[in-house]
């Protein structure tokens, strides 16, 4: 069976970006608050991260969701793994966890 | 559109212990603040905790009554 192209494409996604939020619209127009917290969340730590929209592309949106059994959207990926959104960052955050993967991720 | 009463009886269908409340976002019913207590989540990442509450409410996020939500899942414990 020949692998599905979208999952390649993700797949390829995860792994160039280490910081990755698909979400909703555009770095310039985020068009979902959940996804402009989420860029706000990582501008402060000043590594660079990627937004993917998700929007204009359902199969890819429902690709994504299946592989990380998570129906929302935005849907974060630090360094390849699946760290869901900004409910399970914060309290990340609060234990001190956020920057020693982040400082992981980009050594 | 969903009213606190219907989406906590969603909540403790999967989880009949749970003690759920429900904070409205924007005035308009479908944007939600949740706090969830249950012991259904002991033993449980924070990620496996959100999927548990999300597959709770997956009906009414499929059809669109939620639009948004912000989880806070907790044991009894308060862990």
């Amino acid at each position: 069976m020949a692998a599905d192209p979208i999952i390649e494409e993700i797949e390829r996604e995860i792994k160039t970006h280490k910081i990755l939020i698909y979400g909703k619209g555009t770095k310039a127009a985020p068009m979902c608050g959940f996804t402009r917290e989420t860029m706000q969340f990582f501008d402060k730590y000043g590594y660079p991260y990627e937004l993917i929209d998700a929007l204009p592309n359902p199969a890819k949106r429902e690709a994504l969701t299946k592989m990380t059994n998570w129906p929302t959207l935005p849907k974060v990926f630090i360094n390849g793994k699946f760290y869901g959104d900004t409910d399970i960052l914060d309290p990340m955050e609060k234990k001190g966890e956020i920057e020693p993967l982040l400082k992981e991720a980009f050594k | 559109m969903i009213t606190t009463e219907t989406l906590t009886k969603y909540i403790q269908q999967a989880m009949p212990d749970a003690s759920v409340s429900v904070t409205d976002r924007t005035g308009t019913m479908d944007h939600f603040n949740i706090r969830v207590v249950s012991d259904a989540f002991k033993g449980k990442n924070l990620l496996d905790r959100h999927r548990l509450v999300y597959s709770a409410l997956a009906e009414p996020m499929k059809d669109g009554r939620i639009h948004a939500l912000e989880i806070k899942a907790e044991t009894t414990d308060g862990v």
